[in-house]
């Protein structure tokens, strides 16, 4: 039987999960639709990180395998997202002129998104059914 | 905004989240005394809200209004959430989670602040 994810220290995780969904996504939103132009590639990708913590969220939050599935594939697309945006943003700024919550592997966040998806595979492994 | 309202909200969001922790850490369910700590925190989040509302329709200019304003709603959204999320369940890590909602709370006055001073007011 699987422990389920949204317990005890599953909360907090929950938690913080759903304050980057939201900030992320309102960022996004103000952004693509006042100064879409000036950097389209960075408002997306804050967009498409808002969507991966929406789901995120609703992955652990939620019981059964089909959550759980949802949560290693959006944690786990997660953490290949904030490598990926942080190394690019770091090595080829100009592509990057405007930040996103990836930026710099999250040095924007406090580094929270660097850690956050760790920490979330690590609880979806801990709480894995056995 | 008034800068020592502000100062007023972010130590009572600091000393807020400390609380949480500490109710973590030597294993404490949130109790009464956290859900009065929470509602004071809010009292003072939702003043600051109506005055900086009331002072953005009344003519204040700012670069980004609406990001300012949804900066705003949320700072007096996040905690009422997270305590209704905290206490569902009664464990130790209910703390924990208001902590974390009180941190998201205080990151969203102090850009509240700056984009208030960006715009000179």
């Amino acid at each position: 039987m699987a422990e389920r994810t949204s317990s005890g220290f599953g909360r907090l995780l929950i938690t913080v999960y759903g304050i980057f969904a939201l900030s992320a996504t309102a960022r996004a939103g103000v952004q693509i639709a006042t100064r879409f132009s000036e950097a389209p590639l960075p408002y997306l990708l804050s967009a498409l990180a808002g969507v991966v913590y929406i789901l995120a969220t609703i992955g652990l939050a939620r019981r059964g395998p089909g959550a759980r599935r949802l949560a290693w594939g959006a944690v786990g697309f997660e953490l290949a997202g904030v490598l990926i945006v942080g190394a690019l943003s770091v090595f080829d700024a100009g592509d990057f002129p405007d930040d996103t919550v990836w930026s710099a592997f999250g040095r924007g966040y406090g580094f929270i998104p660097l850690v956050l998806p760790l920490v979330g595979l690590w609880w979806l492994w801990r709480t894995r059914p056995r | 905004m008034i800068d020592a309202l502000v100062l007023v909200v972010v130590a009572a969001l600091a000393a807020l989240a400390v609380f949480g922790l500490v109710t973590t850490v030597i294993n404490r369910p949130p109790d009464r005394w956290t859900r009065l700590a929470v509602a004071g925190v809010v009292g003072l989040l939702v003043v600051q809200a109506v005055i900086a509302a009331v002072r953005v329709f009344s003519g204040v200019a700012l670069p980004e209004t609406s990001t300012f304003l949804i900066y705003l709603v949320v700072s007096v959204c996040v905690l009422p959430i997270a305590t209704q999320f905290a206490t569902a369940e009664p464990t130790r890590w209910g703390g924990a989670v208001i902590a974390a909602g009180a941190v998201g709370t205080a990151v969203a006055v102090v850009r509240l602040q700056g984009l208030w001073d960006a715009a000179g007011g």
